[in-house]
């Protein structure tokens, strides 16, 4: 009896003392670099210690036989080893970095990403709104970055010595069409959609991803926000127009719709514009978003916008003022866009959907009609996950239908092209550590008007030597259909071509960024015109170099940025005679955005500056093609916004 | 026999009862520490120790309970947005644990609301509207869990106070809450040795401004 009662007081006192075991080590990473604060400790039990300062720890145990030693660090893969406890024990450790994607290294050529989720981002959604002169216009707001090049009278992105078709916009990974509203020659258009829609927006200056096809120079990726969480009425009224938006929400979906007219008139009649409007633009506009939550993980988005829009303007004879034409055009415009996503397990995810546009175009040239019309469809599906920790795999097949038909009440021929591009893609991501990363992805398409394929290879490279700098650097190779206007002249034109080189540097620390990249950008196969003749024989580059800073540490309430693009850019296509920079590339473009918090009134004051080298254009008064150049073009914005 | 009998049940009774007094004292001793340093280092080690008996106490969800809000304690001190939200991230992984084994506590639920908020000053112009509404809701929660939690009321009128100030609406209503979470702090009583304690000078603080 004595004995078993010895025994249960063995058992249960433990008897400190008895043979306590000491455990010293020291924890390290990968590059043995120490770490300090890791927590190491017997599994299920209080015994345990920190890791101090040079990475070294020590605690006694009274556990016996053997046990689970664990090894925890924030960052870092949960380490467990087997020790056996009969006599003191030396350990060294060593953890394996987790990926931490919000952490790692990120590729950084050529792209902005701007998301209010994600930690390190020089340009946030919310940016758009609150850059003055952008009034939310994406655009706007996109053309005070690098790499963009300011063509006033367009409003439309021009990206690194491209033309404006070359930069194109995706929302939630589908392709937009026509991401303008019509505006008449020579006057800046709008994008036809609204950030406030966006919860994330990605503004690639080159070199993206193999998701994305038919973008030469640019593209523009828009999420749309998963969940409204209010349900609200809006009621807009503007010196041009009205606007009614109501938004209803409930637990798991949404619906959202606007209305809005707009009418420029009565604000021309105030302020003399030096156009001569006949009617000036008016449009009306609807959109509407839907959304729901399905099943557990699942996420269903439909997005529609109807347009009408029409103006009437004089062009006047350049010699003879009195001489004049009239253009009038009709523009309708429908767009929709469906969207599903979902998990299908922990690691992998779907995400896929389809967009349907109707676009027609009536012009009136004086007493010729012609009728434009084009319908669009694409269709996306994407799965994406990860194969194993820090590989990364994202592959899919995208459709892009384009029919398209323009007849001129001249003459019975009508100009005809239907086109259909088949493509699939399939990209990795490997990151051999926290500090670099390697982006490998090909895009093979088929295009059945030529019944050709084309094979495109991406790759990216990005290294963070450090806790806060990081160089990239990107390849690839991007194509598009040519514009419609040759194409439906010349349906067995070649894809353009673009090959993209960057550099990038990217460091962000303490909520200040600064950003330069240099490039360079060879194009193939651009359209030329000569003797009437629509060929694939054009060429050029662009090359050049871009500086951004921003800040909003050092003074407070004070959030500023300044970027400045340098291009050199030359073309033989089109008329060109020779290889001749085009009109609407600029060489020097600076911009200097700066938003001042006042927390008296609750309200932003905000202006920006845009300074724009003066362009080349054909001066037929001078000896030699396009060597006049404009005047530079600088532009003043001021905003102060006040709290409703 | 009876005798030995009822010395062993003794005995094993005081094993329990100090098993007990080892966690009260450890868990006491680390709670000082989170409450009260002002060394990053030392929160971090009491961290790992409360993360270290919550292991081991698979039952408790105090151990949790506070190296989650160790880890809102290192968050605010540091400067770095990324770094920032790094600890957050875990303070929010050490919650879990804790709701794991008390789930709809109004305690939890308000430490839910504190890290949501803590999120906002990594970048308010961005984040605000997110996870303010987040802390408001979580804050609101946790008063509907329990009326009488002072904490949950402190943070609730702060809150309030907050986006009071930021429409310019008056903060009759944010200050009401504080009067009566003031109140709370001063008659609340819990069972429990290691139930919450902090937040009265936070709210005393805010009070001020309320006159």
């Amino acid at each position: 009896m004595k004995v078993i009662l010895l025994a249960i007081a063995t058992l249960v006192i433990g008897l400190p003392g008895f043979s306590q075991i000491q455990i010293n080590g020291v924890v390290k990473d990968n590059n043995g670099e120490v770490l300090p604060g890791a927590n190491i400790f017997i599994d299920g039990t209080y015994d345990g210690a920190s890791s101090d300062v040079e990475g070294k720890f020590s605690f006694k145990t009274s556990e016996q036989g053997v046990k689970t030693l664990v090894v925890k660090v924030i960052g870092f893969k949960e380490y467990k080893q087997q020790i056996s406890l009969s006599k003191n024990i030396n350990l060294s450790v060593q953890l394996q970095e987790e990926i931490n994607q919000l952490e790692a290294v990120t590729i950084s050529a050529g792209s902005f990403t701007a998301s209010d989720e994600a930690r390190r981002t020089v340009f946030k959604a919310v940016d758009i709104a609150t850059t003055a002169g952008a009034t939310a216009d994406i655009a706007g707001a996109l053309n005070t970055l690098p790499g963009t090049q300011k063509v006033g009278e367009s409003g439309r992105l021009f990206v690194r010595g491209g033309d404006g078709n070359e930069a194109k916009t995706f929302i939630d990974g589908i392709l937009v069409l026509d991401a303008y509203s019509p505006s008449a020659p020579n006057t800046p258009s709008r994008g036809r959609f609204l950030p406030f829609m966006f919860k994330g927006t990605s503004f690639s200056t080159g070199g993206y991803s193999a998701e994305y096809g038919q973008a030469l120079s640019s593209a523009l990726v828009l999420d749309s926000k998963d969940q409204e969480t209010l349900t609200r009425t809006d009621i807009g009224i503007m010196s041009v127009g009205a606007d009614v938006a109501h938004t209803q929400a409930w637990a798991r979906g949404s619906l959202a719709g606007k209305i809005q007219y707009t009418n420029i008139r009565p604000y021309f009649g105030l302020i003399n514009q030096e156009i001569d409007w006949r009617t000036p633009p008016a449009a009306i506009e609807g959109s509407s978003a839907f959304r729901h939550e399905v099943g557990k993980t699942g996420m269903v988005k439909f997005y529609g916008n109807f347009n009408h829009s029409d103006f009437s303007i004089y062009n006047h004879d350049i010699d003879d003022y009195s001489i004049r034409q009239l253009y009038d055009l009709t523009n309708d415009y429908r767009y929709v866009n469906g969207f599903y996503k979902t998990e299908l397990n922990k690691n992998w995810s779907l995400r896929g959907g389809g967009s349907y546009t109707l676009l027609k175009n009536q012009v009136a040239l004086d007493d010729i009609n012609m009728v434009e019309e084009e319908r669009g469809i694409h269709s996306k599906g994407v799965i994406e996950g990860s194969l194993a920790n820090g590989i990364e795999l994202k592959t899919g097949v995208e459709i892009i239908d384009r029919d398209y038909r323009a007849s001129i009440d001249t003459t019975t021929q009508s100009l005809t092209f239907h086109e259909l591009i088949s493509a699939s893609f399939a990209e990795i991501d490997i990151y051999a550590s926290n500090r670099f990363v390697t982006r490998a992805g090909v895009r093979l398409e088929h295009h059945s008007l030529r019944n050709e394929f084309y094979l495109d290879p991406r790759i990216s490279l990005a290294y963070k030597p450090g806790s806060a700098g990081q160089f990239s650097l990107a390849y690839g190779k991007f194509r598009q259909s040519v514009k419609n206007e040759y194409l439906r002249w010349n349906d067995q034109l070649k894809q353009e071509q673009a090959d993209h080189y960057i550099l990038n540097y990217q460091l962000i620390e303490n909520n200040r960024t600064f950003r330069a990249e240099l490039y360079y950008k060879k194009y193939n196969n651009l359209v030329r015109i000569q003797d009437n003749e629509v060929t694939n024989t054009g060429h050029g580059y662009a090359k050049g170099f871009e500086l951004f800073w921003r800040d909003n540490k050092t003074f407070r309430k004070v959030d500023y940025w300044i970027s400045y693009s340098f291009l050199d850019t030359k073309r033989t296509y089109l008329d060109f005679p020779s290889s001749t920079t085009p009109s609407f590339a600029s060489k020097h473009n600076f911009s200097a955005v700066y938003k001042h918090f006042i927390s008296d009134l609750k309200s932003q004051l905000g202006f920006t500056y845009s300074w724009t080298s003066g362009r080349p254009y054909n001066n037929p008064n001078e000896v030699g093609f396009m060597t006049a150049r404009t005047p530079a073009y600088h532009d003043f914005k001021f905003q102060l916004e006040l709290p409703a | 026999m009876k005798k030995q009998l009822i010395f062993s049940v003794a005995l094993l009774i005081s094993a329990f009862a100090n098993a007990n007094d080892q966690y009260l004292e450890a868990m006491q001793k680390n709670i000082m520490i989170v409450y009260t340093s002002k060394s990053s280092d030392e929160i971090q080690q009491a961290v790992n120790s409360l993360d270290r008996i919550g292991g081991a106490e698979k039952t408790k969800w105090e151990p949790y309970y506070y190296a989650s809000f160790g880890y809102v304690m290192l968050a605010n001190r540091e400067e770095d947005g990324a770094k920032k939200d790094q600890w957050l991230d875990a303070a929010a992984a050490a919650l879990e644990k804790a709701k794991a084994i008390n789930p709809d506590d109004s305690e939890l639920t308000s430490m839910e609301g504190f890290i949501h908020m803590i999120r906002v000053t990594v970048d308010p112009a961005a984040r605000g509207q997110q996870y303010a509404g987040l802390a408001f809701q979580a804050f609101s929660k946790a008063v509907q869990q329990n009326p009488e939690n002072p904490r949950a009321l402190a943070l609730l009128a702060q809150m309030q106070y907050g986006t009071a100030q930021f429409f310019g609406s008056p903060v009759t209503e944010a200050c009401g809450t504080l009067t009566k979470a003031i109140e709370k702090f001063d008659t609340y009583k819990s069972e429990n040795p290691l139930a919450p304690q902090w937040g009265k000078e936070m709210a005393v603080r805010l009070q001020a401004q309320c006159k």
